[in-house]
C-alpha cells in the first residue's frame, strides 16, 4: 500500500517544486507548508506561469495578548498552595506560549510582569481596550484570580482564554464562565488544550481574511459572511469553463497527471488523457483563485458536466487542491464549503462534503462524494491510500476513491448559516465499493456514535472528517456565537411517528 | 465586468451628477438594488426613509446634513453629511456593506459636544408611519428593516401589553384539525432563533394565570420544535407540542406567573430548546387571568374565556401589537464635554432584511472591513 506522496519517485525534485508546491516538497511533507513557521518562500516556484498552491492559503497576521495572573507573593495556604513553585511554572508556560507563537502561528503581546492587583488588572484592560487583539490569554497562577478572570469576559470585548493548570480552581470556578460565548476554559495540565485554542483564533482570522470563489449563475458580484467575516466573490459559471478550454495540457499539466497516476493504488477506469484533463482542471482553477484574490472555491460543476462544457468533472483537482490546503467544493454548496474552510482551518486535514445514505440493514450513515481529500488525518501526515475511478454519474474523467481507515472515529460538520452548525460524529466501519454500490466512489459506512437511528442524521453534504473533533468543535463555537446542533439521539417512538 | 464599473462611476466625486441628483449620493453594490441619501441627509431606502431630530432642553430641531460623496478609508463609497442642531455638531456617513446575501446599508452618526460640560440630547429616529420598533429592531411589514444601537428609551411611548421582540407575525400559519378559538391559525414565529417575548402591564408584585396556547401544524413528528415557556415568577416549562398534543391539535401551558420584580411587568417568553432540531419557537394565544382563576384548556381552546380574561392576545393575529408605539425611537445620549459619541444603524437595503442583534455578529468595525476589502480588491478593467 502507497503510503504518502513523496515525490520524488516519480518526478524530479525539480519538477515537483514545480507543479505540487515548492514549500510542500521542501519540508518533506504538505502540511508543514502551510504553517506559518516554515512558510513557503516568494517566489521559490519555478516557470512564472505556474501557481504555487500552497500561495493561496491566506497567511494572517494573528494577534495575541497574554498575561499572568497571579497574587502578591509570598503564598500561604489557599490553592496553588505554598509548595507550588510559581517562578519555575510560570517561565514553563512562558516558554511553552512563547513555542506555540511560532508553530501555530501568531504575534504575542506578552504583559511583561504577572498582574496581581486591580490597578495592573484595569492597565491590562485598557491595553486590550485600546489594541483589540484577536484573543487574549490568561494563565491563572492562583485560585483568587478568577474574579479578574470574570472581569476580563465582561470587559475586555475579545475572545478570551483562560489557562488555569489543576491545581488553581474548582469546579465551580470554571462551570459559569467556561460556557459563556467568547470564553473558553482550559482547567488542565495539558499545554496542547491551550494551543488547540490559539489555533481557534488563528481559525477565525483565517476565516477572516479568505475569499472564497463562488463559480455558478451568470451573475457577477461580492458579498461578505456575516460572523466568520468571510468573503463570497461569484463569477459567472463560463468563466471556468471558457478558460478551461484554453488551458493546454502543457509541463504542468502533464507532470500532476502523472503525478497523481503513479501515487494511485489502483487506476480502474480514467486514461492518461483524462488525468491530464483532470490535471487542466487544476491549472485553471489555480488561475482563477490567483486572478481573484481568492483562497478557497466551489462551483457548480454538476451542472457544468450536465450541460457537457467541460470533459471531465473537477473532483480529482479538487482532491488535490484540498490536500494543499485549498478548499475546493461541490455543486456552488457555498456551506458547504464553508464546512470544509473549517475543516481545514481549525482541524488542520481536508475532509469531503458527502451525500448522506441511511443504511437500514446495518444502522449505518453512508457517507459519498467523489472529491475527498487524502491527507485525512492532518495535512502533514502521510495520505491515505487512493483509487483513480471516473465521475460515476458522468462516466467521466477522474475522481478518487480514498480508503478511509476502519475503525477510526470521524466527525461530521455542516454549516447551515454562519451562525449555525450541525456536528456529529461516528466511527468509520467500513469502505464501501462502486460497485455494487451506485452513486460517488469515495464512499464510507458510519457508525454513529449518538444518534439512535442513522435516518435521523440532520444536514445533507456534512463535511466528514477524521477523528473525534467534538469537543474542539464545539469550543471553537462557543467561543465565537456559532449554535451547535446535534442530531436526535433518540429515534421517534410509533406512537409520535403516527402523531 | 460591467456592474464594477458602475459602481466605480458612482462613488467618483466627478462623476457624482452621473448618478446622483444634485446633492444627493447613491449607495450601490454589483448585482444589487440601490438607495441613496437624499440632499437632506435622509437615507431613502424602498420600505421608506430614515432621518434623525434631536431635542435638547425643551427644544427640539430635525437634523439636516450637507450631502457629499465621499471614500471610507479611501476605497468605500459613502454619503458623508455635515450638520449641527441645538448646539451639537453631526456628522453622518451611509454607505453600502456587501453583507451576505443581498447588502445592508450603514448608517453612522457621531455627535459632538464642543461645550464645556456633558449634554445629554434626545435623539428620536424619525421613521416612516407603520415602523414597528422592538427591543433592538424596526419592523415593516414584518421585514425587520433597521437594528439599533441600543434599545431604545424605556420613556418613550410603551404600551399596557405587546411583543418585544424581533418575531415575525404569520397569521394563518396554523391548520388546526379541531373546532378551537381562530387564534389558533395564527403565530408569530421567532425565525432563526429569535425569542418570542411579550410584556403585560400588572400590579407591582401582582399574581396572574398566564395561559399559553400552541398549535403546530408543520411538524409531524415528535422532538423537532421543542421550547421552553417561561413566564416572570413561574417555573419554565418545555413543550413539544406534536409531543404533547399532536399535529394541527390546540394544545394550553399554564402558569402561576407573578410580577416578581416589582416592575409592574408580566414577561412572556417562549424560546427554542438547544437540543431542538427545528430552532423557530412558536405560539398561538396568550390569556392572562386572575391569580387561581380556572384554566381549563378545553375551554380555554374554545375561545370561551377570551372576554372574561384580564387580557387575550391572539399572538399574530390581526389584534396583535408591539410593546412601543408605531413610527418613534428616541435614545437619550450622553455626550462627554469636549468629546463625541458615535452611533451606527444598521438598514435593510433593497430587496434586503437586516438580521436582529441577537442573531448576528456585525458590528460597525466588521461592517466597515467588509466594505473596505471587497472594495479594494475590486476587479478593475
Amino acid at each position: 500500500m502507497h503510503q504518502g506522496h513523496r515525490c520524488d519517485c516519480c518526478l524530479s525534485r525539480r519538477q515537483c517544486l514545480r507543479y505540487i508546491g515548492s514549500a510542500a516538497l521542501a519540508t518533506g511533507l504538505i502540511g508543514d507548508a502551510l504553517e506559518p513557521a516554515v512558510a513557503s518562500p516568494k517566489g521559490a516556484v519555478g516557470p512564472a506561469d505556474v501557481i504555487d498552491p500552497t500561495t493561496l492559503r491566506p497567511r494572517p497576521r494573528v494577534r495575541i495578548a497574554a498575561a499572568i495572573l497571579q497574587l502578591p507573593r509570598p503564598y500561604w495556604l489557599g490553592w496553588p498552595g505554598t509548595t507550588y513553585d510559581l517562578d519555575k511554572h510560570q517561565a514553563e508556560y512562558l516558554g511553552m506560549l512563547r513555542k506555540s507563537a511560532e508553530t501555530v502561528g501568531f504575534d504575542l503581546g506578552l504583559e511583561a510582569k504577572p498582574i496581581q492587583d486591580e490597578a495592573g488588572m484595569t492597565a491590562l484592560l485598557n491595553r486590550v481596550k485600546e489594541q483589540k487583539p484577536d484573543g487574549l490569554l490568561v494563565i491563572l497562577q492562583h485560585m483568587g484570580c478568577w474574579g479578574w478572570a470574570e472581569r476580563l469576559a465582561n470587559e475586555a470585548g475579545v475572545p478570551l482564554i483562560v489557562f488555569s493548570p489543576v491545581g488553581t480552581s474548582f469546579t465551580g470556578h470554571v462551570l459559569g464562565i467556561s460556557r459563556r460565548q467568547g470564553v473558553h476554559v482550559v482547567s488542565s495540565l495539558e499545554w496542547s488544550a491551550v494551543e488547540d485554542a490559539l489555533r481557534m483564533v488563528r481559525a477565525k482570522r483565517l476565516f477572516e481574511e479568505s475569499r472564497i470563489l463562488w463559480i455558478q449563475g451568470n451573475q457577477t458580484g461580492e458579498t461578505v459572511l456575516d460572523r466568520l467575516g468571510t468573503k463570497v466573490r461569484q463569477i459567472p459559471r463560463d468563466t471556468f469553463n471558457l478558460r478551461f478550454d484554453k488551458t493546454p495540457a502543457g509541463e504542468e499539466v502533464r507532470a500532476v497527471a502523472a503525478t497523481a497516476r503513479k501515487h494511485a493504488k489502483r487506476i480502474v477506469e480514467p486514461s492518461v488523457r483524462d488525468s491530464e484533463n483532470s490535471a487542466r482542471a487544476l491549472v485553471t482553477a489555480k488561475q482563477l483563485l490567483a486572478e481573484h484574490k481568492s483562497n478557497a472555491l466551489s462551483m457548480d460543476c454538476l451542472g457544468m458536466v450536465g450541460s457537457k462544457l467541460v470533459p471531465t468533472p473537477p473532483c480529482y483537482a479538487w482532491t488535490q487542491l484540498q490536500d494543499l490546503g485549498v478548499t475546493a467544493g461541490c455543486e456552488a454548496d457555498l456551506f458547504g464549503a464553508v464546512s470544509l474552510l473549517f475543516s481545514s482551518y481549525l482541524l488542520n486535514r481536508p475532509g469531503y462534503m458527502n451525500d448522506p445514505v441511511a443504511e437500514t440493514a446495518k444502522n449505518l450513515l453512508v457517507a459519498s462524494h467523489c472529491t475527498s481529500g487524502t491527507r485525512i488525518a492532518g495535512f502533514d501526515k502521510p495520505a491515505a491510500p487512493y483509487v483513480l475511478r471516473n465521475h460515476s454519474e458522468s462516466a467521466l474523467g477522474v475522481s478518487t476513491q480514498v480508503i478511509w481507515p476502519v475503525g477510526q472515529p470521524t466527525t461530521l460538520i455542516r454549516f447551515n448559516s454562519p451562525h449555525e452548525v450541525i456536528v456529529d460524529s461516528g466511527t468509520v466501519v467500513g469502505n464501501v465499493n462502486t460497485p455494487p454500490a451506485g452513486g460517488c466512489r469515495t464512499c464510507i459506512e458510519v457508525k454513529m456514535d449518538a444518534v439512535e437511528d442513522a435516518r435521523d442524521v440532520q444536514g445533507f453534504h456534512q463535511v466528514v472528517t477524521l477523528g473525534n473533533h467534538k469537543r474542539m468543535i464545539d469550543a471553537f463555537c462557543q467561543m465565537y456565537g456559532i449554535r451547535v446542533i446535534r442530531s436526535p439521539e433518540r429515534a421517534p417512538t410509533a406512537d409520535e411517528v403516527a402523531s | 465586468m460591467k456592474r464594477w464599473m458602475t459602481l466605480a462611476a458612482c462613488i467618483a466625486p466627478a462623476s457624482a451628477a452621473l448618478c446622483a441628483m444634485a446633492g444627493e449620493v447613491t449607495l450601490s453594490q454589483p448585482g444589487f438594488g440601490t438607495s441613496k441619501v437624499d440632499a437632506s441627509g435622509r437615507l431613502v431606502e424602498d420600505w421608506g426613509s430614515v432621518g434623525f431630530k434631536l431635542a435638547l432642553n425643551g427644544r427640539s430641531e430635525p437634523l439636516t446634513f450637507q450631502v457629499t460623496p465621499t471614500k471610507l478609508n479611501g476605497v468605500v463609497s459613502a454619503a458623508s453629511g455635515k450638520g449641527a442642531a441645538l448646539g451639537l455638531t453631526v456628522e453622518s456617513a451611509a454607505y453600502r456593506a456587501p453583507a451576505f446575501p443581498s447588502g445592508l446599508d450603514v448608517l453612522t452618526l457621531k455627535i459632538a459636544n464642543p461645550g464645556a460640560s456633558d449634554v445629554t440630547p434626545l435623539l428620536t429616529l424619525d421613521l416612516p408611519a407603520g415602523a414597528v420598533v422592538g427591543e433592538r429592531s424596526v419592523a415593516m411589514g414584518g421585514r425587520t428593516v433597521l437594528s439599533l444601537p441600543m434599545a431604545p428609551n424605556v420613556d418613550q411611548e410603551v404600551r399596557e401589553w405587546g411583543a418585544c421582540d424581533e418575531s415575525q407575525p404569520m397569521p394563518g400559519w396554523g391548520s388546526p384539525n379541531v373546532p378551537c378559538d381562530p387564534a389558533f391559525r395564527n403565530i408569530r414565529a421567532g425565525m432563526g432563533g429569535v425569542p418570542i417575548k411579550y410584556r403585560f402591564a400588572v400590579e407591582p408584585r401582582e399574581a396572574v394565570t398566564v395561559a399559553l396556547g400552541f398549535c403546530e401544524s408543520f411538524w409531524a413528528v415528535a422532538g423537532q420544535r421543542v421550547m421552553l415557556a417561561r413566564v416572570e415568577g413561574a417555573p419554565r416549562q418545555s413543550v413539544d407540542p406534536v409531543a404533547k398534543w399532536g399535529q394541527h391539535k390546540p394544545g394550553i401551558l399554564t402558569f402561576a406567573g407573578r410580577d416578581a420584580n416589582g416592575d409592574g411587568q408580566i414577561d412572556v417568553a417562549v424560546i427554542p430548546s438547544s437540543s431542538a432540531g427545528d430552532q423557530n419557537p412558536i405560539l398561538n394565544a396568550i390569556w392572562l387571568l386572575p391569580a387561581g382563576a380556572p384554566a381549563d384548556p378545553a375551554t380555554l381552546i374554545s375561545g370561551a374565556m377570551n372576554q372574561s380574561a384580564m387580557r387575550f392576545v391572539d399572538v399574530g393575529g390581526p389584534g396583535d401589537q408591539a410593546i412601543y408605539g408605531s413610527g418613534k425611537a428616541e435614545f437619550t445620549v450622553t455626550i462627554p464635554a469636549k468629546g463625541s459619541r458615535e452611533l451606527t444603524f444598521i438598514v435593510a437595503c433593497p430587496g434586503a432584511s437586516v438580521t436582529p442583534p441577537s442573531r448576528s455578529a456585525w458590528s460597525a468595525a466588521t461592517l466597515l472591513k467588509a466594505a473596505t476589502d471587497v472594495a479594494r480588491d475590486a476587479p478593475t478593467r
